[in-house]
């Protein structure tokens, strides 16, 4: 008895819902998923998918998405192009990377990982929230070229895509606001925590005492910026590198416009650098040894230079070694070979 | 007797979940519409874009290509009652009429003052992709350092020194000292209320002169500042200007 009611109940509601609606609704039916969270990390402190529920069929549009050329403006240059997998998504061994009619970015193409914990993206954070990054990469005219306008155009001749988009989300427009969604949900699941050095962290591998040296010299001069467990603290600072007065990018002063943060650079991680060289906003330094020169030898001491690394970083040529030995533990093989985010 | 009770609940739980299908879930609120009418102006005159030269209280001529501003979070007010447009954010764009008109229900009363925001509210600015009126489409959002363009102005000029004569005003900026956001109160013309009655439309008539840009309480010259295209002081100085072309010119009740 009590379940004829409830059923009944239901079904008059459901009657209801749709009498309201005027129209039957397509089945919206997704696989809600919950984003898996590093044992021992911090809880992000905001949560880029509150507004846009993670699902595995947003995931695999937001997969397809990132690597379709459809996206810009003569087909060749998907997110992909510079954002390469093998390359924990930078771009492999290019200080810029190429953009549309042969042209070159102006920042070296940082790897996308671990972006649920980056409140803002760019080197210069000029970007507030994930889903709005690719309106820039898409836009600018020596990246991807396209305009949003006409890549919904070319999707929504895509049944394949039309089948996605509704899959996706509920009201399965193909419009501005799911295709961003979308990314956000494929590029926001993509984490990096299965390095070596993870494994030591929880008891599943040992250091070699070189890298055990290397990690001993890095908690003392180099962790106040680049902090475990993500190895940045998303601060942005000028670390002494003089400007290039090709690109004369000022870094995150153009997007505050204040003169103190001339030169100021978001910390990257260090995870995956030995995959992400070159080096630095503009790729200057092809080689980690290159960089740490820079702290011993390089720094340029400007009115907004670190104080952490004015006057620069002392160490010797073994700390140099067993420093870098220890980065290369930060290298995340599964990463790079996960087929979840492959193409 | 337990097997009667569960009976019980069960039926009155399903006469309320009939009862939940009405599509009004307060039948004693009634409304009616409020139609605000947008007329963008120069000194008295309506603005034609691609038309007329303009000029400016410092003497300078100027032609004007698109003129576009954002209208959010409108509330009407009387004495202690409020009612808000839910999720209120408008485009007003000169070369699109239907734009100039916004409609919402609101409820019946009668009001003395409108409030609305002239730009995004901040929150909006920092929650990633939005659609309607905030669809990054809309050429009114910054890609390379996130935020809305609250107000734009493109105009040509012979006094600009920039290429083919522009002159370019894209205001935004949300948070600190950039902040354009601005809060603007108007009140109903001197012995007049808005009406609005059950069914019927009662239309707000609000004129923007944009000639208000160039003056008070900063002088803005096309001369020297032809171009504002980022966050920042001459961004402010201009939304401090702006902030003033709005004047309700009339109420229709109907």
């Amino acid at each position: 008895m009590l379940i004829v009611f409830v059923t009944a109940a239901v079904f008059l509601q459901e009657a209801c819902r749709k009498k309201d609606s005027g129209l039957v609704q397509q089945p919206y039916n997704p696989t809600f998923l919950k984003l898996e969270l590093p044992a021992g990390w911090p809880a992000p402190s905001f949560n880029i998918f509150a507004t846009n529920p993670l699902t595995e069929e947003g995931f695999q549009l937001g997969r397809k998405l990132f690597y379709d050329g459809r996206l810009s403006k003569d087909g060749n240059f998907p997110c992909a192009s510079c954002h390469q997998q093998f390359a924990a998504f930078a771009t492999y061994d290019h200080d810029l990377s190429h953009g549309f009619n042969n042209s070159f970015t102006t920042r070296n193409a940082p790897g996308l990982f671990n972006l649920a914990w980056m409140k803002e993206l760019h080197w210069d954070g000029g970007i507030n929230h994930i889903e709005v990054q690719p309106l820039a990469p898409l836009t600018a005219p020596n990246e991807m070229a396209e305009n949003v306008d006409s890549v919904l155009a070319k999707l929504k001749k895509d049944t394949g895509y039309v089948r996605m988009f509704s899959a996706a989300f509920e009201d399965g427009t193909i419009n501005s606001q799911h295709l961003l969604k979308a990314l956000a949900q494929f590029m926001g699941s993509i984490i990096s925590a299965d390095s070596k050095y993870d494994m030591v962290k929880k008891g599943l591998g040992t250091f070699t005492s070189s890298e055990q040296a290397g990690y001993t010299f890095f908690k003392a001069k180099c962790e106040s910026c680049h902090r475990e467990p993500l190895f940045t603290d998303f601060s942005y600072r000028n670390t002494g590198l003089p400007i290039n007065s090709f690109l004369n990018d000022f870094g995150r002063m153009v997007i505050t416009g204040n003169r103190s943060d001339s030169l100021k650079f978001k910390v990257p991680t260090l995870r995956n650098s030995s995959l992400t060289y070159p080096y630095t906003h503009d790729g200057r330094f092809y080689t980690i040894g290159q960089v740490l020169e820079h702290y011993r030898t390089g720094v340029a001491n400007g009115p907004t230079t670190d104080p952490l690394v004015a006057g620069g970083i002392p160490m010797t040529n073994t700390d140099k070694t067993n420093l870098i030995l220890f980065l290369n533990t930060l290298t995340d093989n599964t990463l790079v070979s996960n087929p979840r985010f492959a193409q | 007797m337990l097997h009667k009770k569960i009976l019980f609940f069960t039926i009155a739980g399903f006469l309320l979940i009939l009862a939940g299908c009405g599509k009004n879930p307060d039948p004693a609120a009634t409304t009616g519409i409020v139609k605000i009418s947008l007329k963008n102006m120069v000194n008295g005159v309506p603005l034609t874009l691609a038309g007329p030269a303009y000029t400016n209280p410092f003497g300078e001529t100027y032609t004007v290509n698109k003129f576009k501003y954002y209208i959010s979070n409108i509330t009407v007010n009387f004495s202690g009652m409020a009612y808000s447009e839910k999720e209120s954010y408008h485009l007003v764009d000169q070369a699109d009429a239907a734009s100039q008109s916004i409609s919402f229900a609101a409820k019946t009363g009668t009001y003395s003052n409108i409030i609305f925001t002239l730009g995004v509210d901040s929150m909006r600015n920092v929650s990633g992709a939005q659609t309607g009126a905030l669809d990054p489409l809309k050429d009114m959002f910054w890609t390379w350092n996130s935020g809305y363009i609250m107000a734009k102005m493109e105009a040509t000029s012979p006094l600009s020194t920039q290429p083919n004569n522009k002159v370019e005003y894209h205001i935004g900026g949300f948070s600190g000292a950039n902040n354009v956001l601005k809060t603007i109160s108007l009140n109903m013309p001197a012995g007049k209320l808005l009406d609005v009655r059950e069914g019927k439309i009662s239309e707000l008539k609000i004129e923007a002169d944009l000639n208000k840009w160039w003056l008070l309480p900063n002088d803005i010259k096309i001369a020297t500042t032809p171009v504002c295209t980022t966050p920042g002081t001459l961004a402010a100085n201009i939304a401090a200007n702006y902030s003033k072309m709005f004047t309700l010119t009339d109420v229709v009740n109907n």
